[in-house]
């Protein structure tokens, strides 16, 4: 039998982490999202000139 | 790019709410256990997250082989985006494995066949993107990446194979054996239920996940392609 | 396959490798054929493998206590860890020497099926670590007293050999044609190869130890298991690896 406030601390850390680290994932992913859409739009105006 | 497919964005408001509705049925319909109490409900995020790894990593070695067999680069973009949402779950699934194994086995790691396999596909993967960064080449990068995951998909299950080897064989080094008994639990039909709906959950989530990546590689493909048509 | 037939004398002059004339094992023979004579005349890879497998060997010496109640469990990981470190060290340079001198070009021009040159570098990496382990066992039997020449350890060094050599002829193959070529290879290696290493040390383990046979034969069923699927996989994907 594990004590309820221990049992509770490590629950938390569990899905801490694991939300903290997919969050982190779908951040990187919108991040490199957007770099490229900016390289696109970058790369569109110098072909327009 | 072709805007967002009416599908992909049903899929990413499903995965959302979900996500959500397995959190409240986690939090809220399962049944405390009796021994380890709250610390058992990472158990459902650590089987799923272990779960979408499984699904990735089958992804991976399946658009290898795509790849190899037609050669379209199509196949190679699948390939990466299943090797990265693979190697993001598995860290989950092994860091919550860690938290589990603390309270309730009293160490944060076991040389255990699952555990220890996981590791190792990290490390095949880590490796996997090392590699690909180490050639400019898209097509030989392509081809170098698909005939590596073929062969790490090979290796694993004789990884996993000869790490059970090794403990049958070899008594318990430290807790195997206590360690079944101590961390199984008997499952409640209602623990059942929850873990069969986070599952379901988080292969939603991978499917959406997937096209996501895969999307975000196309870009970045058409990035690639017309730099080099106005460098040139 | 092996034997060659007897070329007309004034044809060519004898010191020259047979050159293959059709036949899968001749070219593979001609490319093992030379391997070996380019490392005859030059001896930098064997030379390089060996210092470097004996300065494993002394570091480990000082590294961990081997001290004689302990020796018959951890020679074995000793062992195989300095043949798998020297391994590379061979594989990187065996692959690196065709590509710079553009040698892998030339073969690939070559009229012969390419997985031969996959299996004449590989047999030839194979004879490489086999030699670095025919100095390595008696250099430690002396400086360890344990007998390590038994006729099972040397049955278990041969099937952990070919299964490294296997993959890591492919993997040296790839690693050679990427930016960071020397650093690559033990890092895609090293997590692929980790049954061979754990039945190859179990084994080993097992047989210094003079335990059942019962006990050591799934080792050795899983090194022979492992043999046979890489070497099959290496032969199918090569072409992969150096199509251009």
């Amino acid at each position: 039998m594990i004590a309820y406030d221990i049992s509770i601390q490590y629950m938390i850390a569990g899905y801490g982490t694991a939300l903290g680290v997919l969050a982190l994932y779908l951040v990187s992913l919108l991040l490199r999202w957007r770099r490229l859409k900016r390289d696109l739009q970058t790369l569109e105006e110098l072909q327009s000139k | 790019m072709e805007p967002r497919p009416k599908l992909l964005s049903l899929l990413t408001g499903l995965s959302v709410l979900l996500f959500l509705a397995t959190l409240a049925v986690v939090f809220l319909y399962a049944p405390l256990e009796a021994r380890m109490n709250y610390v058992q409900k990472v158990f459902y995020i650590h089987i799923s997250t272990a779960w979408v790894g499984m699904l990735g990593f089958l992804a991976a070695a399946a658009a290898g082989v795509a790849f190899l067999a037609t050669k379209n680069l199509k196949w190679d973009i699948v390939e990466v985006a299943a090797v990265e949402i693979s190697l993001v779950f598995f860290f989950i699934a092994i860091v919550t494995g860690s938290i589990w194994a603390k309270p309730s086995w009293g160490t944060w790691w076991t040389w255990d066949a699952r555990l220890t396999t996981a590791a190792i596909l990290e490390m095949i993967y880590l490796a996997y993107l090392l590699l690909r960064q180490g050639i400019e080449d898209p097509e030989r990068r392509a081809r170098f990446g698909a005939v590596y995951t073929l062969i790490g998909g090979l290796s694993v299950p004789v990884t996993f194979l000869s790490i059970r080897l090794w403990q049958t064989i070899h008594p318990a080094i430290i807790g195997t054996a206590s360690a079944q008994a101590q961390g199984g639990f008997a499952m409640a039909p209602t623990m059942l239920q929850t873990m069969f709906f986070a599952l379901f959950t988080f292969s939603v989530i991978f499917v959406t996940l997937l096209w996501h990546r895969v999307r975000l590689g196309r870009l970045a493909e058409k990035v690639e392609q017309r730099k080099l048509q106005e460098f040139k | 396959m092996t034997r060659n037939r007897p070329s007309p004398p004034a044809a060519r002059p004898p010191s020259l490798p047979p050159r293959p004339r059709g036949g899968f094992g001749r070219a593979v023979l001609a490319i093992l054929w030379k391997d070996l004579a380019a490392e005859m005349r030059s001896r930098e890879l064997l030379s390089a493998m060996l210092v470097f497998a004996l300065l494993v060997i002394l570091i480990f010496n000082f590294a961990i206590e081997l001290a004689p109640a302990l020796r018959s469990t951890i020679t074995p990981g000793v062992l195989w860890v300095t043949l798998a470190f020297a391994g590379t060290l061979g594989l990187n340079r065996s692959m690196a020497v065709e590509k710079d001198r553009g040698c892998l070009d030339g073969l690939l021009l070559a009229p012969v099926d390419r997985s031969a040159i996959f299996f004449g570098k590989m047999l030839a990496n194979l004879v490489f670590m086999l030699l670095v382990a025919a100095i390595l066992l008696p250099v430690y039997s002396l400086l360890y007293n344990i007998n390590l020449f038994r006729p099972g350890l040397l049955l278990v060094i041969l099937l952990g050999s070919l299964g490294y050599v296997a993959v890591g002829t492919l993997l040296a193959g790839m690693a050679v044609q990427a930016r960071t070529r020397e650093v690559l290879l033990p890092i895609l290696l090293f997590p692929v190869i980790v049954p061979v290493l754990l039945a190859a040390v179990r084994a080993s383990g097992g047989f210094l130890q003079s335990a059942p046979f019962e006990q050591i034969l799934p080792w050795l069923n899983l090194l022979i298991g492992y043999d046979v699927i890489f070497l099959a996989v290496a032969y199918m994907v090569f072409d992969f690896i150096v199509e251009e």
